[in-house]
């Protein structure tokens, strides 16, 4: 089995940094990294942070919203913590999504030991592991805060808060990334648990966007890049043509599109999917 | 004076030896008595037996005559004795020479002394065989069903006078040779799915359903070809097996449904009771239990249209057959399995009136019968179908036009995928009793054989917060997936399959 040692550590100046992260005051020299840079993977970033005490309620969130974000495309970074940063990376994972950790001490110490295995899934899944420190350097309480710059530094949109109490890191994040500019997410939780005050806390006083649906991320613009991908081949348009016409069934819209039936079936099930459009007593409209 | 005639009865999808014993009393007031034998049947064999010997010209002995048939607690109906009883006499009379080699005899006699078709020959031939018996005595109309077992000779019998001859040296009766079963032409589906015009995407969820053995339903409108559809099923289906063919034939032997002439079952069954078929005759029984339609579909197919129509007891019971298999039907006298493993496809239309959401007709119901009739459409059985999928209606005046260049494909081309993605299905199961095809799949199982790709997973994940797909409707949809992906050959599941299989999930609304 090949251990994560064997991933060779990388140096990247600053010159070849991604745009977002250059801007950000205090950015670092250089970073180590396992894995392969490309800042092309930062292009349309989110970095999902939370507290260490997840709940059942912030997994459950991870759960509806990572899959979508992955789905449009989305790298998601975090901090290699466990809690929802653990989970967040683990889900990304198993949507085939890219993901980058950033952590707290330099590449070689594993914290905590038992996420070995996914560090390595990581960087199987060409997402990278990145650190300021020398490979050997341990993490103390000091440069967890100072990692949270370039977690917010590295997301191209901003930065999305899952469960936070007053006192949590993640409102550290929060203050960088909306000191770089960036949009502030906060999934708002039940009133009376104590892992919803730091949340409050950003959407009373900070102006945090609530999300409660994935749409609530990914209809926002990025800024700089102006990078929104554009769905949809020629096929896709053409059913909508056709079904802006009239409605029509599936077999109706084979016989028009000379395509087969699980051609047509795998695409009205994607379209129906991004709300395109909806089906009832088997024929196929516009959403409306 | 006293003789002993073999012959056998049916309980259940077994044939029992039963001993015929009939005494000619040289002494006694002249009468004739049967034991052993149901009262009514008793008393209607008599009067048949009676009068076809005296119409084969012999004579009925003058005399007290005793008949036991033993063993005499099982229960015994129906008119299988007749030519046993028969001999019996003549044999008892002295006008048929001593049966030398233990034979079977079998058979119900018309008033005129000949011999008609008989059910459950089949079974009786292979009692036969079981038992080391060489010689079966059986009505010529139904021999071939059991010529198509090796090592006994089957003596198709035309009538009384024919076996007496015969019997006593006069003319001998020539056996049948025996049939062998790749001899056996197979005749073509009843339908062709070519004659089906249109509904392409039905087709393909047949051709699912057909290759992963899964269930399936549907809704659609009154003349949208439902049962068309259905019709062709069986000719898209693997052809049966060697035993399996001999299950089928056992099945249709003991309820009389071989034709004349007919031997094996080659083709799969097609049953499609109607709604208001009792609930034995659909899951079997009687006192002396037989088998119901839905063993007649066994290796086959069940249609059921108009399902909402059917009793609530009837769809309870459907439950064990679609989890186990088979059925038990347990009877005062003992109960008895018979083997069930059929595809079901279950119809219904949208609405009691049948036109909800038809552009042409107006729907006539109230919503209160609409959320009536919709109602029925859940529960035990609706669980265990894979597939749910709308016909929509076919536009007649459409039809005409498209008919002369239309080309649908013919069922053998279908048939070839589908066989195909049944013998990756079998490789795949070699080792694991009780599990013949994709929708036999326990969710434990689906982790070691249904492989997702990455974007595969992404797409599930989607799709489970998307339509809120219960963990049900969850494990259902991975098993026709599964079952898309091997009839795309292919071992691990791609988005493309996740995204087809989901056009076939369950729709909470109509």
């Amino acid at each position: 089995m090949k251990i994560f040692k064997d991933w060779p550590i990388r140096i990247i100046e600053r010159k070849d940094f991604p745009e977002q992260l250059i801007k950000v005051r205090g950015c670092p020299k250089k970073l180590y990294y396992r894995g392969s840079w490309d800042n092309e993977i930062f292009a349309k970033s989110l970095a999902i942070v939370g507290s260490r005490r997840m709940s059942q309620y912030g997994l459950a969130a991870i759960k509806k919203l990572v899959p979508d974000l992955v789905a449009n495309g989305f790298t998601i970074i975090s901090g290699f913590m466990y809690g929802v940063d653990m989970a967040s990376h683990r889900e990304t994972l198993e949507c085939g999504g890219k993901t980058a950790a950033i952590l707290g001490g330099g590449l070689d110490i594993i914290s905590p030991p038992e996420n070995e295995t996914i560090y390595l899934r990581i960087l199987e899944n060409s997402g990278l592991i990145v650190s300021e420190y020398e490979a050997d350097f341990m993490p103390t309480v000091w440069t967890f805060p100072q990692r949270d710059r370039i977690v917010a530094g590295l997301a191209s949109l901003g930065t999305l808060v899952i469960e936070a109490g007053l006192k949590s890191g993640s409102l550290i994040t929060s203050r960088f990334t909306q000191e770089q500019g960036k949009k502030l997410f906060a999934i708002p939780g039940p009133i009376n648990s104590t892992l919803s005050q730091g949340i409050y806390f950003l959407i009373k006083e900070k102006g945090a966007k609530i999300v409660t649906d994935s749409s609530d991320i990914t209809n926002q613009k990025i800024k700089g890049n102006q990078m929104i991908i554009e769905y949809g081949d020629s096929l896709e348009k053409k059913i909508l043509e056709l079904l802006g016409i009239e409605a029509l069934t599936t077999d109706e819209l084979c016989k028009k599109l000379e395509k087969n039936v699980s051609t047509i079936s795998q695409k009205m099930t994607v379209m129906s999917m991004g709300n395109k459009v909806n089906e009832s007593l088997g024929k196929w409209r516009l959403y409306k | 004076m006293l003789t002993k005639i073999w012959s056998a009865a049916n309980y259940g999808l077994k044939a029992v030896e039963i001993e015929v014993e009939v005494n000619v009393a040289e002494k006694g007031f002249p009468s004739f008595n049967i034991v052993g034998l149901q009262s009514k049947s008793g008393e209607e064999a008599k009067e048949r037996v009676k009068t076809a010997i005296v119409n084969s010209d012999f004579e009925f002995p003058n005399a007290k005559i005793t008949i036991n048939l033993a063993p005499a607690d099982l229960p015994k109906d129906g008119s299988f004795f007749d030519l046993p009883l028969a001999l019996g006499i003549l044999s008892s009379a002295g006008a048929v020479n001593k049966i030398e080699e233990k034979s079977y005899f079998f058979g119900e006699v018309s008033l005129d002394g000949s011999l008609r078709h008989t059910r459950g020959v089949f079974l009786l031939a292979i009692l036969a065989k079981e038992n080391g018996i060489k010689n079966i005595y059986v009505p010529r109309e139904c021999a071939n069903e059991a010529a198509v077992i090796e090592g006994i000779k089957v003596f198709p019998v035309a009538n009384i006078t024919e076996v007496v001859r015969h019997l006593n040296g006069q003319k001998e009766i020539i056996p049948l040779k025996t049939i062998i079963e790749s001899e056996l032409e197979y005749c073509g589906p009843e339908f062709d799915f070519a004659e089906v015009l249109g509904q392409e995407f039905a087709k393909r969820a047949m051709e699912i359903a057909a290759a992963g053995g899964h269930n399936l339903f549907m809704v659609g409108p009154p003349g949208s070809g439902k049962t068309m559809l259905s019709r062709a099923v069986p000719g898209i289906l693997p052809p049966l097996s060697e035993a399996e063919s001999l299950e089928v034939t056992k099945i249709y032997s003991i309820t009389g449904n071989i034709p004349a002439g007919g031997s094996l079952i080659r083709q799969r069954p097609f049953r499609s009771p109607h709604h208001s078929t009792s609930l034995v005759g659909l899951i079997g029984g009687g006192s002396n239990p037989r088998p119901g339609e839905i063993s007649m579909a066994h290796r086959g197919v069940l249609f059921l249209d108009e399902f909402p129509e059917f009793t609530r007891g009837a769809l309870e019971s459907l439950r064990q057959p679609l989890e186990d298999g088979f059925v038990t039907v347990s009877r005062a006298a003992g109960s008895v399995q018979f083997p069930a493993q059929f595809m079901l496809i279950a119809a219904s239309n949208p609405c009691p009136c049948g036109y909800l959401g038809d552009e042409k007709k107006e729907c006539k119901c109230s919503l209160h019968q609409i959320m009536n009739y919709q109602r029925k459409l859940s529960g035990p059985v609706m669980d265990r179908i894979d597939l749910h999928l709308t016909v929509p209606s076919v536009d007649v005046n459409k039809l005409m036009i498209d008919k002369d260049k239309y080309v649908g494909e013919k069922s053998v081309a279908i048939r070839k995928r589908v066989i195909a993605a049944r013998r990756i299905q079998q490789e795949r199961f070699k080792g694991l009793k009780n599990i013949h095809s994709n929708s036999d799949m326990k969710n434990k199982h689906l982790k070691e054989y249904a492989q997702f790709s990455d974007p595969a997973n992404l797409l599930l994940k989607q799709a489970v917060n998307k339509f809120s797909l219960s963990a049900r409707t969850y494990f259902r949809l991975i098993k026709v997936a599964r079952t898309i992906a091997d009839l795309d050959k292919k071992e691990v599941i791609t988005d493309a399959h996740i995204a087809e299989a989901l056009q076939f999930r369950i729709k909470t609304d109509l």
